[in-house]
């Protein structure tokens, strides 16, 4: 596998592929419009762009999944029509979609090999030393033996990869791969995607985080609604005229934080215990941001659970003013003035498959404003909520009869913010606010919750990303195994940071 | 807003979503008639050749439509049978909405025969609507005591409906016939010799009205006011699916359990509510043999319909509209059953093998068409999406398209 016949150019190599005057249309949209793009042996590509702005199109149309209306695609040379993935890796070109299609139950060399196990017996350890060797060659650490349910999400992308690699592939396409690691996974797959080019692979890496995007790449194409605006390097650009260049106008990326003086204690959590929660503490006050900082899985999720009332506790309180919301039920908890923008939007904000007007009431439905006492639904009223809702947060769609499946991430998040932030709440439980947005909804979001912070409210950020929690809070903790390890204020550097986030309390040395 | 609806709508997008979604499912449900007429076509001419029987497919579908609009009787017949069957199918949707399968219908709705035959033969001095009344209430009450059994079992021990339905159908069956056989056997023999095991008849006060004669239909039809209770049972519970609280949170707790509970929904409750109004729904299933045509509970009822309510709330989509007309398509078929062996030499079953395209075809169809669907309304929302560099953010307020639906001009 490790060898590849064409690769061995390098940069002054011709293009491996071409994709020249790229059209797709879909009825009542132009996703690709004449797009050109090569590839080179041995390079990372990035292709960056916001949401909708016709990366994912233009690439599933290399991948074969979308037949292009127009334009012509040469790959070494020779002009191809790739029709169906299987087209695609037969010349070399693989792709690891953003959700990942793995068989759970199955290990990870039943995983890699599935579908080109080689005859009908299977040969479990043969496949097993296969894909060890494999994975060896390009210094991925994994165990193929392992079962796939077991792994962490970028194990799971390492699974991904070495599917493709299996089957031979010398380009590898990789669509947003970073929305869902941590920041050392991250490191770990560049780890990964440097071997891979020195190996002479191609990589297209699709993403519109920009800080990674200048780490890693060789060559960044930026597309703009669905056209090639600039094709630049990490060494000729900066971050802002990226940001410009996707968003066309210039992006802030330091929102200045608006100066309030923090008030009275609205949020008290005290020795919090239950699941992945260990005796977890903290305090927010009224015009304060407190970010959560922490790697994931030391119970950010258990303690947004906790606070809203979803997960079970086995001890602790959480007093919102003077009263204790440990036990008491989530409608309870949000009548009480709790405000939640959930980790995940599709798993806990929205209802993919309802209304957008039935999704700005959840939570509010049982409001008077909103149902009688016999409980018939005032639709008119929830109508009109509805359309402020989404004007006064520009949620960009058709009619507020879509379902909100049909909404980008961001404007999901919009969507979910202005529900949550209409009740005109104590506390604001932010869970990884900006996850998978792009970089003009993350400005949109960011300048919410300062808002409530400007309006004296109190906001609790937990977040994966240290930018997002550097950039909006006032007081910083980390979390660590269930507990809180540490408060800094947000001038504290990022090393001292990260020593607390993998626990080093009382670690001073060094 | 508005300049993004005017924006979209100049792309080609004129078309109502409503009128749409309506549009398509009209298209879906020819689409599926189409093609399970088309199997069964396929089907009766490979019978023919196979067997040398000689029939052609449009003199089998002649045969079978005969059966129901041959003459109005047919026709009353199929509407009798279709009370039953909405009742049924609406029981198996409730749930369904939830995210949950009530497979015990059928239990069900045979305790809803006794508890109702119970109150027939008990509060016999009630006046005429009165006790009818009573009988609704009672068939109602029976069902739902036997679904909170598996309600309760489901929300507090987290053992599955599906399981626990299906055995609380076999000892609904076994109970009714301790029923028959015991406290409510037939004691009032008239001094003839006592040969079915069934129970007393009821009073006549506590018979539904025949409904046929209006129309000319002969009373044998048994078309009774029970079809016009299922309808507009259909019709409150569109209202209590769409328009009421209840509704809206168990189409919430059925499509994503998280947000729900998240937006502070109780999905136990939510669970345990829609049981029981499904149990109330499956209580009124026996009312029409029962109350309009046999006028006592033997041992020997029909049985089935709680089964075959399944079939027809997804012949339906679950949806109570789908499900009226579902209903009334089953009991053509059904009816068309003896035609067709009256009329030509196709076996019987082939009826079954039709309903079974039938359901197959609109399963299929249906979901087909929900991904056509969602397609496009996803591509018009990156058209929307995309709009949003070309305008400035500029507030414009709701100035248009705010008094109304903006999409139903």
């Amino acid at each position: 596998m490790g060898s590849n016949d064409d690769g061995a150019g390098r940069e002054s190599a011709s293009p491996l592929v071409v994709m020249q005057g790229v059209s797709k249309r879909f009825p009542g949209v132009v996703a690709n419009d004449d797009v050109t793009l090569d590839l080179r042996p041995g390079e990372v590509h990035a292709l960056i762009g916001e949401n909708g702005a016709g990366k994912s199109t233009l690439m599933r149309v290399l991948y074969g999944l979308y037949p292009p209306d127009g334009g012509k695609i040469t790959v070494r040379g020779r002009e191809v029509k790739i029709a169906s993935p299987r087209d695609a890796i037969a010349l070399g070109i693989g792709m690891v979609h953003q959700h990942f299609v793995l068989v759970d139950p199955f290990t990870v060399a039943e995983n890699v090999t599935l579908g080109d196990e080689g005859g009908p017996i299977l040969h479990a350890e043969d496949a097993e030393q296969r894909v060890k060797i494999l994975a060896d060659s390009y210094g991925f650490h994994i165990d193929p033996a392992a079962i796939v349910e077991d792994l962490s999400v970028g194990e799971e992308q390492r699974v991904e990869i070495l599917k493709a690699l299996y089957r031979g592939v010398d380009i590898l396409i990789l669509d947003e791969p970073t929305a869902v690691l941590t920041p050392a996974e991250t490191n770990d797959l560049f780890e990964n995607l440097r071997r891979l080019r020195a190996d002479g692979k191609t990589i297209v890496f699709i993403s519109h985080k920009l800080d990674e995007v200048l780490a890693i790449a060789d060559r960044i194409t930026v597309l703009r609604r669905g056209a090639v605006v600039g094709e630049t390097s990490p060494a000729e650009t900066t971050k802002a005229q990226l940001a410009e260049m996707m968003v066309g106008r210039p992006v802030l990326f330091r929102l200045d934080k608006p100066q309030v003086r923090a008030g009275d204690v609205v949020l008290r959590v005290d020795d919090l215990r239950g699941g992945r929660l260990h005796g977890l503490s903290l305090e927010v006050r009224a015009g304060e941001i407190v970010g959560v900082a922490g790697v994931e899985g030391n119970g950010q999720r258990e303690l947004a659970n906790a606070i809203m009332g979803l997960q079970p506790l086995d001890g602790g309180h959480i007093l919102l003013g003077d009263r204790d919301l440990a036990g008491v039920s989530t409608e309870e908890i949000r009548d009480a003035g709790i405000a939640f923008v959930p980790e995940d939007r599709h798993e806990q904000g929205l209802v993919l498959d309802m209304t957008l007007w039935e999704n700005a009431v959840i939570g509010r439905h049982d409001d008077d404003e909103f149902s009688g006492r016999g409980g018939v639904l005032f639709i008119k009223k929830i109508k009109e909520l509805a359309r402020r809702l989404i004007d006064e947060f520009d949620v960009r769609t058709r009619s507020i009869e879509s379902t909100a499946r049909t909404l980008s991430g961001g404007n999901q998040q919009k969507l979910i913010l202005a529900r949550e932030l209409e009740t005109d709440p104590r506390l604001l439980l932010a869970a990884q606010p900006t996850r998978g947005l792009d970089v003009g909804a993350i400005e949109f979001v960011w300048g919410q919750i300062l808002q409530q912070k400007a309006e004296g409210r109190a906001v609790l950020l937990i977040s994966a990303e240290l930018d997002e929690i550097y950039a909006l809070s006032d007081r910083i903790v980390t979390l660590y195994e269930g507990r809180i390890t540490g408060e800094f204020s947000p001038d504290t550097p990022v090393e001292e940071l990260g020593r607390a986030m993998l626990g080093g309390v009382v670690d001073r040395a060094s | 807003m508005a300049a993004v609806e005017a924006g979209t709508e100049a792309r080609g997008a004129r078309r109502p979503e409503w009128l749409e979604n309506i549009g398509g499912q009209l298209l879906a449900v020819l689409t599926a008639l189409g093609i399970a007429v088309l199997l069964g076509s396929i089907i009766i001419v490979a019978y023919s050749a196979g067997t040398g029987v000689g029939e052609d497919p449009i003199t089998v579908y002649r045969a079978i439509l005969n059966g129901s609009f041959g003459d109005k009787n047919g026709f009353g017949y199929v509407l009798a049978n279709a009370g039953p069957l909405i009742f049924s199918a609406l029981a198996v949707s409730v749930c369904f909405k939830g995210g949950m399968f009530n497979i015990g219908v059928e239990g069900q709705f045979i305790v809803g025969m006794a508890t109702a035959s119970f109150a027939a033969l008990t509060f016999t001095f009630l006046p005429a609507p009165l006790l009818v009344l009573t009988v609704l209430l009672f068939g109602m009450l029976g069902g739902m005591a036997w679904a909170a059994v598996p309600a309760i079992l489901k929300v507090k021990t987290g053992a599955h409906e599906v399981v626990t339905t299906i055995m609380m159908n076999g000892i609904a069956t076994s109970l009714v016939a301790w029923v028959i056989g015991g406290p409510l056997r037939y004691e009032d023999t008239g001094g003839g010799f006592n040969v079915n095991l069934r129970t007393d008849p009821f009073p006549d006060a506590a018979m539904i009205p025949d409904l046929g004669h209006l129309f000319g239909i002969r009373s044998s039809a048994r078309l009774s006011w029970v079809l016009l209770l299922a309808l507009l049972t259909a019709a409150v519970m569109w209202f209590v699916l769409r328009r009421m609280r209840i509704g809206f949170e168990a189409r919430a707790v059925g499509a994503s359990p998280g947000s729900a509970q998240a937006g502070g929904i109780s999905i136990g409750a939510v669970q345990i509510k829609l049981f029981l109004i499904s149990g109330a729904l499956a209580g009124l299933v026996g009312i029409q043999q029962l109350f309009a045509d046999q006028g006592f509970l033997p041992a020997g009822y029909e049985a089935g319909i709680g089964f075959t309510g399944i079939a027809v709330a997804f012949l339906g989509q679950n949806s109570p509209v789908g499900i009226v007309f579902a209903a009334l398509l089953w009991g053509v078929l059904a009816r068309g059953e003896t035609s067709l062996q009256l009329e030509t030499d196709m076996p019987r079953e082939f009826i079954i093998i039709l309903q079974g395209l039938l359901i197959i075809s609109v399963v299929v169809t249906y979901q087909l068409a929900k991904r056509r669907l969602f397609a496009r309304q996803l591509r018009r929302a990156a058209a929307v999406e995309d709009l949003r560099d070309s305008e400035a953010p500029a507030d414009a307020g709701p100035s248009e398209g705010s008094g109304d639906e903006g999409e139903v001009r």
